[in-house]
Order: structure tokens, then C-alpha cells, then sequence
């Protein structure tokens, strides 16, 4: 009975557990299939197209790859300098009293809903980027910023947990030679933790990708590529959110699943990138 | 400006850039949490929780619909992910081990899944189970909150089964426990603490969700509990509100941004604390 | 009650009535300290674990300064100042003491880079002068010939003993006048060991020397002057060969003998 027992919960375990392969297999495939009368109609120029024309039945990629990749740009080059500086600040030199309280906000900053950002974009954000700069205040330039505010916190804590790898005693050797804190930093710490920073980087940019909430308050949705930084423009995930529940006919839904499966693709491929060049946990 | 001079000014300027930074971010958390608190606290009455849905512009109306049509995407998705995120978590430590390539690919396959586009997951949904059936309904949503979750809890768990000394499941073993046995009563049990703190993240990590519930469990303005059907969500609503050009509906927006905000911190924190008084045994 | 003998040589560092506590303790944990370091002289720290040798070597070049918190009191006087006041140059102060560890401490960085560290944080650019220096360290150090062939390569892919060396001659680079060697054998094979304790003895024809040591025969083998600590008190101090051979604390002799660890 036991033999029995332990197979059964042998192959139970052991089938649920493929089942995660095979939904993520599944998700390819399903996203290919429903992709492919817009894959067929227009091939790789979709890729290329600036025109996104539902009414015409004429779906171009171009402004929305654009505007995923300006504003994920964007907000890594905000966010980076910004994270670097405080997981400098928590590894190095926070009190150990600050440590703590400090670390822990940064880290509940990160458990607040996407959706919580975009409305403080919205609200809040908007109306400040609009007396700056004239305009609606939606656009490219306010989704970057929201986003890199969203993707801060997580880039923090993962610099700052690989930055704390460093052995006490290396940091010392460089203190002993009469090196300043940011010596030993930039000489030993960063050079020890280098593919954990640059790991956490990448990471975060393959999140920041695909994020939707926080950028379909403030993008504005509209598939051109951007003349101004302060235009509205659109992202791959924007789109999704908001022509989804309109689009009614089979082209228009290929074009958006070719859409989301590009999408698919390239964050699996960045979070794939960052986790094996950078982020090996050691498991050899 | 001697070279050790200068690098101890460079040292300054540094360490006050970091600590800049660190303000910085305190300052944005803050200024979030402030706004989210005195217009949640603003909008926050008893209606709230009386009356479901309604047009803008009437009195009688709050986000009952909502808060239930959350509980019950939320509490179902975790029946389905917890147990299967365990089990597929106990197959992970218990049979496969360190050394397996087929666990090695699910633990690397989980990872990425864990970070990739949940519109993405929302889209897949929509493909199998809202499209053939021709409407949205609360298991379409169930579905795609189950697949953001159980990556979540899959590594949680196994990570907390690997933290089980070995000697524990050779003491079980060794007095003629069969392993299924070793496995439910010695070792999940020792990593309860872990294991449920795994659940508490990701339980609240798939409330804050919104975008896989898009076009999946869509939305409802109105108080409905058939999960055929398009079920509200306190997220999707939140979103609606938000983007509405109406006053008391943007108000009904911020009262359940605050709900679900504290809803998630409170997990998040006792979670933590758990952790805690792990550490402290 | 201890016995702390009058060295004839010249002091590099002399010690005064020195307190240390850590941060957040309720008793200090070294009490009361007083001793001489002999210039150019190999002295020895030995006792059993917790007796506080390591502290006491870190408070030289005020390594405790690095966490916060901790309490000296008393003197350490060099060069005609006390090091333990406020106003001491940290900076300075490390270069005239450096420090080896107990873990070959070799950083991400080719074995030129490693060994011209202490000398690029002085301010010196001028490649050949760096090149000179860093050649006089290697050597003193006696692993010249083992890297003169590959000084770009990654210091790492020298074995742990190579590595210990390249260390020292990392810290002789910047040609302190005092070192502290706190367990530097502990983690390395026997030959190696026998290597170190061989180029410690060359050392201090240049620099004075403070080893702690768990090991009391590396304490006999290499050391001029030997100093015995317990539960954070200096108990005796006296000449290497009288103190293990006719100890004046009973303390020390029973240290000695293997009466505890």
C-alpha cells in the first residue's frame, strides 16, 4: 500500500510540476497560433509599419516596439544612477539603525500595485509635466518617469543584496591600505559584484518591458512615433490594455496577439539573458 | 589639491549623491503613500461597502461588487495555485534535487515566468478561455492569476524544503517511514514557517494584478458572484474609476486603491514578520 | 600582576593603559593594556580564542573605526602621537601600518593592479616608477619569479599561498613602518606556512612586526618578543626564548603546557 502511495505521490508531484513547462510552452504556442493570420497578412514589415490603422485594417508594430523601447530607455536611465546611489547608501553607508527602516520602505515600495503608480502618475505627475512643458502632459516622457519610479525600488534591493556578497575581509584589505569608502567601493565591491549589479540591470529592464499599469495611465495610447519627448505615444503593453477589449474582427486580434507574442518574446529572452549571463545562482 | 586630498573629496561628494539618492527614493515612497492615504481616508465611508456599482453622479453607490468580486478571484486562484505551487515545489527539493536537469529547467523556467509581461498571460487566457466560450468570466481570470502564482510559490517552497536539514529526513526514514510519509509529516511540516510565507507574498503580489484581468475576468459594475460571468475586480475597477472622467467615480477609485494598498502592505508585513520569528528560533 | 619586560630596543609603537570596548557591550574587552613593540623586531600575540589578540592588533591601524560604535581608551603612541585621538589622518595612518589578513585578500584585479593599489591611492602615475616599486615589493616578498611572467593576469589564479604573499607585498608596497599580520598561515598548507613564516623573519629588517597567532610553535619560530593575553588582559610580556621556556605568570605557563586551549 505505502509502494503504492509513494508512487502515486511521486508522479502527482512530478506531473504538476511539468505542468508549469507546459504552460509556458503553451504560451508560445497559443500566442503563435492566434498571431498567425496577422503574421501571414503582413510578415516582418509589421515590424517595421509606422501605420496602425484599425479601420483600414492596416496594423504597423513600429510606433508601439518604439515606444516600449524609448520608455523603458528612459526610465533605466533614470532609475540606474538612483538605484546604484541607494543600494550604495543601505551596503555601505547607512547606519545600522537607518539600515533596516530604509531597506524594508524600499522594499515595500515595491510590493505597491502597478496600478497604485499609474494613478499617482496620473494625478499627480501629469498635471507638473504639463506646467513644465505645455502640452496634455501625457506622454512619453511622463511614462518614463513613472516607470522608473516603479522600477526602482526592485533594482535597489537586488544591487543591494549583491553588493552585500562582498566578504568583510576583502573590504577590509582596501580599507588597510588606506582606501576612502567610495574606494573600496568602486575598486572592490563593485568589481566583486559586478555580474549580480549588472544581472539586476538587465532584470529589471525585461520587467520594465512589460509593464502596463503604471504606463497605460500616462502613454496616451496613440501609435506615433513621438516627435517630442512630451508627446503621447504608445507601448507594446499599452496597446494591449487598452484596443483589447475593442478590437472586434480577426485581423485586428492577430495584429495584437502578434503584438503580445513579440512582447513575449522579448522579455522571456532579456529575463532569460540576464539569468544565465549574470545571475547564476550557484547551483553547479 | 594633493591625490589623497582629492580622494577624500571625491569620497564626499559620493557618499552625499547616495544618500541623496536613498531621500530620493524615501521621498517618492512618502509622497505615494501620503496621497494614496489622505484620498483614500477622504473617500472611505460605510457606502463603500453597502452598495455595489452604479452610474456616476448617483448617491447610493460603492464598491461592494468590487471587493467581493476581488475576495473571490483572490481566494479561488489560491486554492488552485497554493496546493499545486507545493506539490510541484516538493517535486522540485524532494525528488528532482540539485543535480536534475529536469528540475534545474523548471526552477529556470518558474524564474523567468515570475518576471515576464502579465498582459501576456492575460492575452493567453483570453486565447483559450474567453474567445472559444464567447465571454468574459471570473475562471478565465481565476486562470490567469493561478499561472502568475504558482512560479511564485513553486520556488518559495522548494527554496524552504532545501533549507530542511538532511538529517531530519534520514531520522524519519530510518525508523521505516515510506517517503511520502517523510515528505508530508517531517518535511513540509518543518518548513511551514517558509512555505507560508511564501503564500502570504504571493497571494499579495497577485492581488495588486490588474492587466491579466483586462479581458479576462473583464469587469462588472454591478454585484455579481457567477464566476461565468464577468466578475468585478477591485483592480480593473480601480482603473475604470481612475481613467473616468467623473469626480465621484475617480473618488470610488482612490477609496479602493487605498483598500487593496493596505490589504497588500498588511501581507507583505506579516510576512515579514513571520520571517522573523523564524530567524529568531 | 603581569609581567611586562623593559625591551632595550627602540619602540615603533608603545602602548598605555589602553581600554577597548565594543559597540553595545557592557564590559570592555581589553583591559588595561600596556606594552612596547620593538622596532624592526618580530613580536608575537598568543592565547587562547576570545583573549582578545585580534582586537588588539585591529586597534593599530584602527580597523574598528570601520563599524560603529566602539569605545578606545587609553594611548597607542607612534611616531610621537597618540593614533587613537580624533584628529588622527586614518588614511595616513593605514599607509604607515598595513595589515594582513587571515585569508589571502587578493582583489578582482590583475597582479600589478593588486600590488600598485596602495601606491595609486598615494597619487603615483608615473608608469615606470610604479613598475619599479611594484617589482621591489614582489620581490621582497619572494614571489617575483612566480609572477614576474604574468603580472596582467587576474591575481586569482595563484594558489592560496602565492596569494598571501601577494598581499604582503601589496601592504610593502607603500613601505609602512610597521605590519600586522593577524593569523596570516591559518588558512594555508604546511610549505606554504613554512614560506610566510620564513619571509616574516626577512621582513623586519625593514618593517617592526605584530603577529597574532593561534599556533604557539609559529610564536616560538618567528618571533623576537612574545606576548601572552587572557580574557583581555596582557598577561605576560617577555623575550620569545625565556617566555616559553621559563614563563613568570603561571597563567602562561599552564597556556604553555596545554593545560587549556
Amino acid at each position: 500500500m505505502n509502494k503504492f502511495l509513494d508512487r502515486f505521490f511521486h508522479l502527482s508531484t512530478l506531473s504538476i510540476a511539468l505542468l508549469t513547462l507546459l504552460v509556458t510552452g503553451a504560451i508560445f504556442g497559443v500566442l503563435y497560433q492566434e498571431a498567425k493570420p496577422a503574421i501571414d497578412a503582413f510578415g516582418f514589415d509589421f515590424l517595421i509599419d509606422s501605420k496602425w490603422a484599425p479601420n483600414l485594417e492596416r496594423f504597423g508594430a513600429f510606433p508601439a516596439i518604439v515606444g516600449s523601447i524609448m520608455s523603458t530607455a528612459l526610465a533605466m536611465l533614470l532609475a540606474i544612477p538612483l538605484a546604484i546611489g541607494v543600494a550604495i547608501f543601505l551596503s555601505e553607508i547607512a547606519p545600522a539603525k537607518l539600515k533596516s527602516p530604509v531597506g524594508v520602505s524600499i522594499e515595500l515600495l515595491a510590493a505597491i500595485p502597478s496600478v497604485i503608480y499609474g494613478m499617482w502618475g496620473l494625478f499627480y505627475f501629469v498635471p507638473i509635466i504639463r506646467d513644465l512643458f505645455g502640452g496634455l502632459g501625457i506622454g512619453l516622457l511622463t511614462a518614463g518617469i513613472v516607470l522608473a519610479i516603479m522600477v526602482l525600488p526592485f533594482m535597489a534591493a537586488v544591487t543591494r543584496d549583491a553588493m552585500n556578497t562582498t566578504p568583510d575581509i576583502l573590504k577590509e584589505s582596501a580599507y588597510a591600505l588606506g582606501g576612502t569608502k567610495w574606494d573600496v567601493i568602486k575598486d572592490v565591491v563593485i568589481p566583486y559584484a559586478k555580474a549580480g549589479i549588472i544581472g539586476a540591470t538587465i532584470l529589471a529592464l525585461g520587467r520594465a518591458i512589460g509593464e502596463t499599469m503604471a504606463v497605460t495611465f500616462v502613454m496616451g495610447n496613440v501609435h506615433k512615433i513621438p516627435s517630442l519627448i512630451t508627446d503621447p505615444a504608445t507601448s507594446i503593453p499599452v496597446a494591449l490594455a487598452n484596443e483589447f477589449a475593442e478590437a472586434d474582427e480577426g485581423l485586428y486580434f492577430s495584429s495584437l496577439f502578434y503584438l503580445a507574442m513579440i512582447l513575449f518574446i522579448i522579455s522571456f529572452a532579456i529575463i532569460a539573458f540576464a539569468k544565465f549571463a549574470f545571475l547564476k545562482r550557484g547551483r553547479k | 589639491m594633493t591625490h589623497v586630498e582629492k580622494r577624500i573629496l571625491i569620497n564626499k561628494i559620493v557618499m552625499i549623491l547616495s544618500s541623496l539618492s536613498a531621500a530620493v527614493g524615501i521621498a517618492f515612497l512618502l509622497w505615494i503613500l501620503t496621497i494614496l492615504v489622505i484620498n483614500g481616508i477622504d473617500a472611505i465611508n460605510w457606502n463603500i461597502f453597502i452598495f455595489e456599482g452604479a452610474p456616476p453622479g448617483y448617491e447610493e453607490s460603492g464598491l461592494k461588487h468590487a471587493l467581493i468580486g476581488q475576495v473571490m478571484l483572490i481566494g479561488v486562484a489560491t486554492l488552485i495555485g497554493v496546493p499545486l505551487g507545493i506539490l510541484a515545489g516538493t517535486y522540485l527539493s524532494e525528488y528532482g534535487g540539485l543535480k536534475s536537469k529536469l528540475a534545474n529547467t523548471i526552477r529556470d523556467i518558474s524564474d523567468i515566468m515570475m518576471s515576464a509581461p502579465s498582459i501576456v498571460i492575460g492575452s493567453f487566457v483570453y486565447a483559450i478561455f474567453v474567445a472559444p466560450f464567447g465571454h468574459f468570466s471570473g475562471w478565465a481570470g481565476i486562470i490567469a492569476l493561478t499561472i502568475i502564482m504558482v512560479p511564485i510559490i513553486l520556488r518559495t517552497t522548494d527554496d524552504m524544503l532545501q533549507l530542511v536539514p538532511t538529517t531530519l529526513r534520514e531520522a524519519a526514514f530510518a525508523l521505516g517511514a515510506p517517503k511520502y510519509k517523510v515528505i508530508l509529516q517531517v518535511v513540509i511540516r518543518g518548513a511551514k514557517t517558509g512555505i507560508l510565507t511564501g503564500v502570504l507574498l504571493g497571494v499579495a503580489r497577485v492581488s495588486g494584478e490588474t492587466a491579466p484581468l483586462l479581458f479576462t475576468s473583464f469587469n462588472d459594475n454591478f454585484l455579481n458572484t457567477d464566476l461565468s460571468e464577468p466578475i468585478a475586480s477591485l483592480t480593473v475597477t480601480m482603473f475604470n474609476y481612475a481613467t473616468s472622467p467623473y469626480e465621484d467615480w475617480q473618488k470610488l477609485g482612490w477609496a479602493a486603491a487605498f483598500i487593496l494598498s493596505m490589504f497588500i502592505l498588511g501581507l507583505n508585513i506579516l510576512g515579514r514578520l513571520l520571517l522573523m520569528k523564524r530567524k529568531s528560533k | 600582576m603581569a609581567t611586562i619586560i623593559d625591551i632595550p630596543e627602540e619602540k615603533a609603537i608603545e602602548v598605555n593603559n589602553f581600554d577597548f570596548t565594543y559597540a553595545g557591550a557592557s564590559d570592555p574587552s581589553l583591559k588595561n593594556i600596556s606594552m612596547p613593540i620593538a622596532k624592526n623586531k618580530v613580536t608575537a600575540l598568543i592565547g587562547p580564542s576570545g583573549c582578545g589578540k585580534t582586537t588588539l592588533l585591529r586597534s593599530f591601524n584602527r580597523m574598528h573605526d570601520l563599524y560603529p560604535g566602539n569605545a578606545y581608551n587609553g594611548e597607542i603612541i607612534f611616531e610621537g602621537r597618540n593614533i587613537l585621538q580624533e584628529k588622527e589622518d586614518m588614511i595616513k595612518l593605514r599607509t604607515q601600518i598595513g595589515m594582513i589578513f587571515q585569508k589571502p585578500t587578493a582583489f578582482p584585479m590583475s597582479i600589478f593592479d593588486n600590488v600598485a593599489y596602495g601606491l595609486r591611492l598615494k597619487g603615483i602615475k608615473n608608469k615606470s616608477e610604479l613598475r619599479d616599486r611594484v617589482e621591489k615589493a614582489l620581490k621582497d616578498a619572494a614571489i617575483w619569479k612566480e609572477t614576474s611572467a604574468r603580472l596582467k593576469d587576474d591575481a586569482n589564479g595563484l594558489s592560496g599561498g602565492q596569494q598571501q604573499r601577494l598581499c604582503i607585498a601589496r601592504a610593502i608596497a607603500v613601505e609602512p613602518e610597521v605590519l600586522l599580520f593577524d593569523e596570516p598561515t591559518s588558512a594555508l598548507d604546511p610549505i606554504s606556512t613554512q614560506g610566510i613564516e620564513k619571509l616574516i623573519i626577512e621582513l623586519k629588517e625593514k618593517v617592526s612586526i605584530l603577529i597574532v597567532t593561534h599556533n604557539m610553535q609559529q610564536a616560538a619560530r618567528v618571533s623576537d618578543y612574545t606576548g601572552f593575553m587572557y580574557l583581555g588582559d596582557l598577561v605576560e610580556l617577555g623575550k620569545t626564548e625565556e617566555l616559553f621556556v621559563t614563563p613568570a605568570e603561571k597563567l602562561t605557563e599552564e597556556y604553555i603546557t596545554g593545560k587549556f586551549g
